[in-house]
């Protein structure tokens, strides 16, 4: 059964001048009950916006919010069983942690002794048990980050609307916080809709990813679908380095289907969405591209591409490999880093043969972007 | 962080703000010595120290001694118009701060057709004459049948006051994070509430400095006042205007001796309570 279902919802700004932007543009996607859903795209793609407008702080042009069944278009912000965590916090800075916490609970008139035990408990789920008394100017950015959390879990809502929460943090503390957040996700069993615009952190904390861009649904899928199947070019550029080639399917056999590009270039890919004439797109990662020993073949089908290294960055676990195909094209690829082997090859200036397998090569409809 | 140096002029320039201090307080100085000063007659002229004209607004003048009778006033008639003075500031200082902060808040948070108008139109009484303010109010009280009073002066003051709280609340909502509110409303806080319990507490320190301020204006008002002041309600200011009309007695000087007193513990009372809330 669906959970909660956003349909079509638009919505419109007026700017001073000029026409108005659509911000949010026929957006529909089912949430799951108990699912981590982020809203993942560039500035102004939407996302914030369609928070909003779930938590209630702004209201759609048209479409409609159903939860279980019922419209909340009519339902203001501090009746929806929804809590948010914003991006500054919005901390009370003239409460302490305790009050914080247990302000949505004084609110809905919730007795002291149960309060102060469910202050508590929330304070102790984000490893805060101790810190009531301050006050958030004392915490560090982190622990005001947790009594974020610690304020809108305590209320035990149907969904969590994170609005980019971890951004102000360092890279360090962002990271811990990923892991933390998703575990505790796991532990209250609570629906989390987190906008970010970070590809990492989202294929990193997510169950299923929907990626927007200028106010529209771009796709709706989980991590590894989003970055083995993006389904059109802005999804394969926004998410992850992709190498993509233009051309024209010019053979197929069953799933094997061969394509070339205005230069010439033939390249071989599996897929069977696609007929002779079609023009499509290749999408290539980085780690599915290898680096061939002399006279090695590509693996399972694939095709071989003759490039000249350009510049290798070492990214510490691998070597990013800029290589020069020809016709003005860079390709971008993963080499090991392994100390064992000679390096010599893998320099600047080299001539290299690069080679992948048909099946990693994904397809893209070119009329999709 | 240390400043720029400008070697050549800083004497000048030191010796420049020397002179602008002594020109806003040396006035204020000399009224102090003034007001210790025994010569009952001429004020420039120092022939000794004395607290006799600090205990003629407390105590009236005495039988004996250089005392001018007609030209002290009896300490009922000062601590009267004392009374009806600060009846008159707390009143209408209370109701501008109600009014001045709702308008900013509206203002501040809410859209409405005609906003930019509302907003010059509040600034407006500011910006009138106060003697032409005075007039229209007079106008208005006579012809819609008021009797001239406490009341009026109280009404009188509210019109323009609010807009003095306005323009100070508003500049502390505009420091305001509006996420607030909404993280308040988003944790099941009606309208109501947030305002109690959030915005309040945030914008306090302007409200509060907001009634300070349209206090202390209300309490040295003279020409909107005197315009709509009834026979029976003098306030101070009027009260020391018409003393001075029979000429600046000592006494005079020990009164604003202690007007300036006490409008200096106002405003350290208000500075320190913004200190402590940011």
């Amino acid at each position: 059964m669906d959970f909660l279902q956003i349909v079509s919802a638009s919505k419109h700004y007026q700017t001073p001048e000029g026409p108005p932007v659509k911000a949010l543009d026929g957006v529909t996607i089912d949430v799951k009950n108990n699912e981590f859903l982020t809203l993942l795209g560039p500035s102004g793609c939407g996302k914030t916006t369609l928070l909003k407008c779930i938590a209630g702080f702004e209201d759609l042009d048209s479409g409609d919010l159903i939860l279980g069944g019922k419209s909340l278009r009519d339902v203001p912000a501090h009746r929806r069983p929804f809590n948010t965590v914003f991006q500054n916090y919005a901390l009370f800075p003239h409460m302490t942690v305790i009050q914080n916490v247990g302000y949505g609970l004084d609110v809905a008139g919730v007795a002291k002794a149960e309060r102060d035990r469910r202050v508590g408990e929330a304070l102790e789920l984000v490893g805060l048990a101790g810190f009531g008394g301050r006050r958030p100017s004392q915490l560090s950015g982190g622990q005001q980050q947790r009594v974020a959390l610690a304020r809108s879990l305590v209320l035990k809502p149907k969904v969590l609307l994170l609005d980019e929460p971890l951004s102000a943090l360092d890279r360090k503390m962002r990271e811990a916080m990923q892991i933390e957040l998703k575990t505790l996700q796991h532990a209250v069993g609570i629906t989390f809709v987190f906008v970010t615009h970070d590809q990492e952190e989202a294929l990193a904390m997510s169950d299923r990813i929907a990626v927007l861009s200028q106010g529209r649904l771009q796709q709706l899928d989980t991590p590894t679908g989003i970055y083995d199947r993006p389904a059109n070019g802005f999804v394969a550029n926004f998410v992850g380095t992709s190498n993509l080639f233009v051309g024209t399917i010019t053979a197929r056999n069953g799933e094997s289907v061969t394509l070339e590009t205005a230069n010439g270039r033939q390249l071989r890919a599996t897929g069977n969405r696609f007929q002779i004439g079609d023009q499509v797109r290749l999408v290539l990662r980085p780690e599915h591209l290898k680096i061939l020993a002399p006279g090695e073949g590509p693996d399972r089908d694939g095709s071989v591409i003759q490039g000249r290294i350009k510049e290798t960055v070492f990214v510490g676990s691998t070597i990013q490999v800029h290589a020069d195909v020809g016709f003005g094209r860079t390709v971008i690829l993963l080499h090991p880093h392994d100390n064992r082997n000679a390096q010599r090859e893998i320099a600047p200036g080299a001539e290299v043969r690069i080679g992948y397998a048909a099946e990693s090569a994904h397809l893209i409809a070119v009329a999709d972007d | 962080m240390r400043g720029k140096r400008f070697r050549p002029w800083s004497a000048l320039l030191n010796g420049y703000g020397l002179l602008f201090l002594a020109f806003l307080y040396l006035p204020l100085g000399l009224i102090v010595v003034y007001s210790f000063n025994a010569n009952p007659i001429n004020m420039a002229e120092w022939t000794g120290f004395t607290l006799d004209w600090y205990a003629t607004i407390f105590r009236g003048a005495s039988t004996e001694g250089n005392f001018d009778a007609a030209f002290t006033e009896s300490p009922e008639r000062i601590f009267g118009v004392i009374r009806n003075s600060f009846l008159v500031a707390l009143c209408a200082a209370s109701v501008a701060t109600v009014i001045g902060t709702a308008t900013a808040i509206a203002l501040a948070r809410y859209r409405f057709f005609g906003k930019r108008f509302y907003q010059a139109l509040l600034l407006l009484p500011m910006l009138v004459p106060d003697i032409v303010l005075g007039i229209a109010l007079l106008i208005f009280f006579v012809g819609a049948g008021i009797e001239l009073g406490l009341m009026t002066i109280i009404i009188g003051h509210i019109t323009f006051l609010s807009s003095y709280v306005f323009v100070v609340v508003s500049a502390r909502l505009a420091g305001m994070d509006t996420t607030l509110e909404q993280a308040s409303a988003d944790l099941g806080a009606g309208p109501l509430t947030t305002f109690r319990r959030v915005t309040l507490p945030q914008i306090m320190p302007g409200v509060v400095g907001g009634f300070l301020l349209a206090f202390i204006i209300s309490l040295d008002d003279v020409v909107i006042t005197y315009f709509i002041a009834g026979v029976g309600s003098q306030t101070l200011p009027l009260f020391i205007l018409a003393m001075m009309r029979r000429g600046l007695r000592p006494q005079i000087t020990a009164l604003a001796v202690l007007i300036l007193l006490f409008s200096l513990t106002v405003a350290s009372i208000g500075l320190i309570l913004r200190n402590r809330k940011s």
